[in-house]
């Protein structure tokens, strides 16, 4: 495969097209403690081009993207822009080369207003700014890109999308010519992924450079001129051509091996109902998280909750478990209501809950795996470890969890076996039998053989007759396991469907939040 | 490129166990050494000083028996100050905690007289001493559990009202704590049978061995109970603590009511051990504060406490003696505690981190053709 790469990056088609190469790295190796981050990565991308980098968690995208901008130095291997070599000591030394990335996570000062943000870190300001001056150049910016900003508004006040377009705003004020974007639309609603795009092909129409960072197959097919496939720090193959390449040839790419997108679903009959909810709605400070939801879920019974992240999810699983009590409406677990009666009380009545943030709220980091496992049981007031260890030991073999023992601290496992250890806990039981899972974005981040084994878990839970709410972000996951599938947006279920007779372009649309106005 | 160096600092996944031992070890010999130069720089002999600190300090009767007998206050401190900071709530008012114990204690051992026996009356005045410095902390302990107000400046600011209030009961005409029978301002002593006998010739108290058995239960408690299991869970991820039930509230209120005990603790071990009264000089001499460098030097670990209590109370006891052996000046031993203490937490880094240095190579000057 890394023969092809090279060819993409100095093949004789390439130097014949018509745009240029804007900027090049070659043989990129990064290493960090105990991983080979990137292992000779060669990279492309030309002017006026998207230019994907596609991958899945902990593949190494993110990794070439900071040599890219100059936040990493390569242990091996350089990189070029416009045909001559150079040396990125850092972001400045980037963006001095018209290089800027433009970070999943905002950096952005919230009490300034967006001009002031703009400016922040430029190094020719006069001693006195000139405010009207500095606003009518960054409206400036923004409009001839069709970002519209207003230069005054407090940054503190506008919402994610809004936010992510001032960082991009920053990114061409400082004379940035290659932008890198890391997953930006992992904290976007639909319309603001549509937004995006728009802004990315004006982008693109001015000359301008995109590396679009993502594991998303949808959008990557969508936006891209091209896509560098990564997997374990390699490049794992090229595609090229806008709305041209094959997801399922991209999921190969990115996964190593073929994958069966169709549902392995046993189907079973279900039992009485367990989880019942009634007109769930939740305001957090006036804001609407969750409106009017009711649905139950069966003994023996996947229901699966699609939608894009942020549109309630976690709102929904932690109410349902019990950490936040609802604004109006109920919960009821296997007979008992346990609406404001805490996360014990609905332990006790039958619920496990797998949350999304595995370490750090459904592990203690610190902590041993034994000390994890009773982390949502009764314990007595001399916490008894000698009684639970064989048990531990025991699961770590069924779950087959790699860690030395008992006494592996969880933060020294590896996310599938994190997933893995939080899974034997929920599902072993703990102040009552398990009669309901909900489980929160369970694969993500897992390599292949860890989604695999995980996936088999709940359809064993199943199997074994307890109702399961699996929420997740991963649409081909929802439904491939469900029995059925609801659609969140927006805190409020849009979109109900058999698991089976499920169509991607129905439940991607209910997604994107056009569930009234048919299909796409 | 000036520099053609940079220094690397690469975060350790795992602390090799060597260097667990190696990095204090080396801490303390940099410490000294360090000492050392200001030592010559004075016209001092830092082999001298040292054997002398060495000697007041641990390897003579006196000198050990001393530092045991302030390790005791010392030990106290220090678990008051590790047993909060594990939970990371910043208890910094130990000092004025500690001088509300001793109000407490001496209220105690006054105001009971001799109608208890000694067996009974010691554990009261300890118990009154306690119960006094955890009230001293009961409203930052409130207000950082229902508020989240930061407990480091309510703790810190409580301490001077708790300065004052003691120069208040003793400069006072009239006051209960005052000696009626001088004029010269100092404490009422407490009923003999709140006094406990030093042993032998020493000043060392029993109060040591109460300080021993509080600092090992401690520890069996942070390690082996359901509130031991609340506190690590709390102290590593509250998200993970609110997800299990476990109310962090609640034990962040209790954390902070046993932190202030303990403090008030060691104050009221100052009355029935070497004090019987209230001394105003406490406020010169920072006991309270001191826990918290215990601590530090034992990174919290309530197992490693009664060494760093004894280590630190050697220094300081040496340091001390100093002045009265040799005419080295007495701001040379403090100096010395302070580089220590400096050098100790400076070599964490070491741990944590791996430190190398490594060339730039320079690659603007090899031009590669385009």
């Amino acid at each position: 495969m890394s023969n092809t790469s090279h060819e993409v990056a100095q093949g004789p088609h390439h130097t014949s097209g018509a745009a240029s190469t804007a900027l090049s790295a070659h043989s990129i190796d990064k290493k960090f403690p105990g991983v080979l981050a990137n292992d000779s990565v060669d990279f492309d991308v030309r002017a006026g081009e998207v230019h994907t980098l596609l991958g899945e968690n902990g593949a190494g995208k993110s990794t070439l993207a900071a040599v890219l901008c100059g936040l990493y130095q390569p242990d091996a291997g350089y990189l070029m822009r416009n045909g001559k070599r150079i040396n990125l000591s850092s972001p400045r030394a980037g963006l001095q080369h018209g290089i800027a990335m433009v970070h999943q996570h905002f950096r952005l000062v919230e009490r300034f207003t967006v001009s002031e943000n703009v400016i922040l870190g430029s190094r020719d300001l006069p001693f006195r700014l000139n405010r009207r001056d500095i606003n009518e150049k960054v409206a400036a910016v923004a409009e001839s890109y069709g970002l519209p900003i207003d230069p005054d508004a407090t940054v503190g006040d506008l919402s994610v999308g809004q936010r992510q377009r001032v960082e991009i705003v920053k990114a061409l004020y400082q004379g940035a010519e290659i932008l890198l974007l890391d997953e930006p639309t992992a904290v976007l609603v639909p319309s603001e992924v549509e937004k995006l795009f728009e802004n990315v092909h004006a982008m693109t129409a001015a000359g301008k450079s995109i590396v679009f960072i993502s594991h998303k197959l949808g959008e990557v097919v969508e936006i891209s001129d091209r896509v560098t496939v990564l997997r374990n720090g390699r490049v794992t193959g090229h595609v090229s051509g806008r709305g041209t390449a094959d997801t399922k040839e991209l999921a190969r790419l990115m996964v190593g091996r073929d994958i069966e997108l169709n549902a392995q679903r046993a189907s079973h009959a279900t039992g009485h109902e367990v989880l019942q909810i009634r007109n769930l709605s939740l305001s957090v400070n006036d804001v609407s998280m969750l409106s009017d939801i009711s649905f139950s879920v069966h003994a023996g019974e996947m229901v699966g909750i699609a939608g894009v992240a942020g549109n309630g999810q976690r709102e929904l699983a932690d109410t349902i478990a019990g950490l936040i009590s609802p604004t109006s409406g109920s919960v009821t677990i296997s007979g008992s209501m346990t609406t404001d009666r805490g996360p014990i009380q609905a332990r006790e009545v039958g619920l496990a809950y797998v949350p999304e943030d595995r370490l750090g709220m459904g592990l203690v980091p610190s902590m041993s795996i034994l000390d994890n496992l009773l982390l949502t049981r009764d314990r007595q007031i001399v916490v008894d470890r000698v009684s639970v260890r064989p048990e531990a030991a025991r699961l770590i073999e069924q779950f087959e969890i790699k860690a030395n023992g008992p006494d592996h601290l969880a933060r020294k496992l590896s996310g599938g076996n994190a997933q893995k250890v939080l899974l034997a806990r929920e599902l072993s039981g703990g102040r009552g039998a398990t009669k309901l899972l909900v489980v929160c974005s369970p694969t993500r981040g897992l390599d292949v053989g860890a989604i695999e084994t995980v996936r088999r878990l709940l359809n064993d839970a199943r199997s074994a007759g307890q109702a399961i709410l699996l929420i997740s972000e991963d649409l081909d996951e929802v439904l491939s396991l469900s029995d059925r599938v609801l659609v969140l947006y927006r805190g409020a279920v849009v979109h109900e469907t058999p698991g089976e007779t499920a169509k991607l372009s129905q439940v991607g649309a209910a997604m994107a939040g056009l569930a009234n106005e048919g299909r796409s | 490129m000036l520099v053609p160096f940079r220094v690397v600092f690469e975060q350790r996944g795992e602390t090799p166990r060597r260097l667990s031992l190696l990095v204090p070890l080396s801490s303390v010999f940099a410490a000294l050494f360090f000492g050392a130069l200001f030592l010559i720089a004075t016209g001092h002999s830092p082999i001298d000083t040292y054997s002398n600190m060495f000697q007041d300090g641990f390897a003579s009767f006196n000198g050990i028996t001393d530092t045991l007998a302030l390790s005791t206050v010392l030990i106290c401190t220090g678990i008051s100050a590790a047993f909060a900071f594990q939970m990371n709530l910043y208890n910094i008012g130990g000092e004025g905690q500690l001088y509300l114990g001793l109000i407490g204690g001496a209220w105690a051992g006054i105001a009971l007289g001799d109608h208890l026996p000694t067996l009974l009356m010691v554990p009261v005045v300890l118990l009154c001493g306690a119960l006094a410095g955890a009230a001293w902390i009961f409203v930052p302990a409130f207000v950082r559990s229902r508020l989240g107000t930061s407990e480091i400046v309510s703790t810190l600011l409580l301490t001077y009202i708790g300065a004052s209030l003691i120069k208040h009961v003793i400069y006072t005409p009239g006051s209960f704590f005052r000696n009626p029978n001088t004029s010269f301002p100092q404490g009422r002593l407490v009923a003999d049978s709140a006094s406990l006998d030093s042993f032998g010739s020493s000043r060392l108290y029993p109060t040591f061995f109460v300080a021993l058995i509080i600092a090992v239960a401690l520890y069996w408690v942070v390690k082996r109970t359901e509130f031991g299991y609340r506190i690590n869970v709390i102290a590593d991820s509250p998200k993970a603590a609110h997800y299990a039930g476990i109310h962090a509230n609640r034990t962040t209120m209790w954390v902070m009511l046993i932190s202030g005990a303990l403090s008030g603790l060691a104050g009221a071990m100052l009355i029935v051990g070497p004090y019987g009264k209230i001394e105003p000089s406490i406020i010169t001499l920072g006991y309270g504060y001191a826990g918290i460098v215990v601590a530090a030097l034992a990174r919290n670990n309530l197992g490693l406490i009664i060494v760093s209590g004894i280590l630190f109370s050697g220094l300081r006891v040496g340091g001390n003696n100093l002045q009265v052996t040799t005419d080295t000046p007495i701001h040379i031993g403090v100096m010395l505690q302070g580089a220590i203490l400096l050098f100790a937490l400076g070599g964490e880094a070491f741990r944590r981190y791996h430190i190398h240095v490594v060339r730039v190579h320079d690659v603007s000057t090899k031009k590669v053709a385009a």
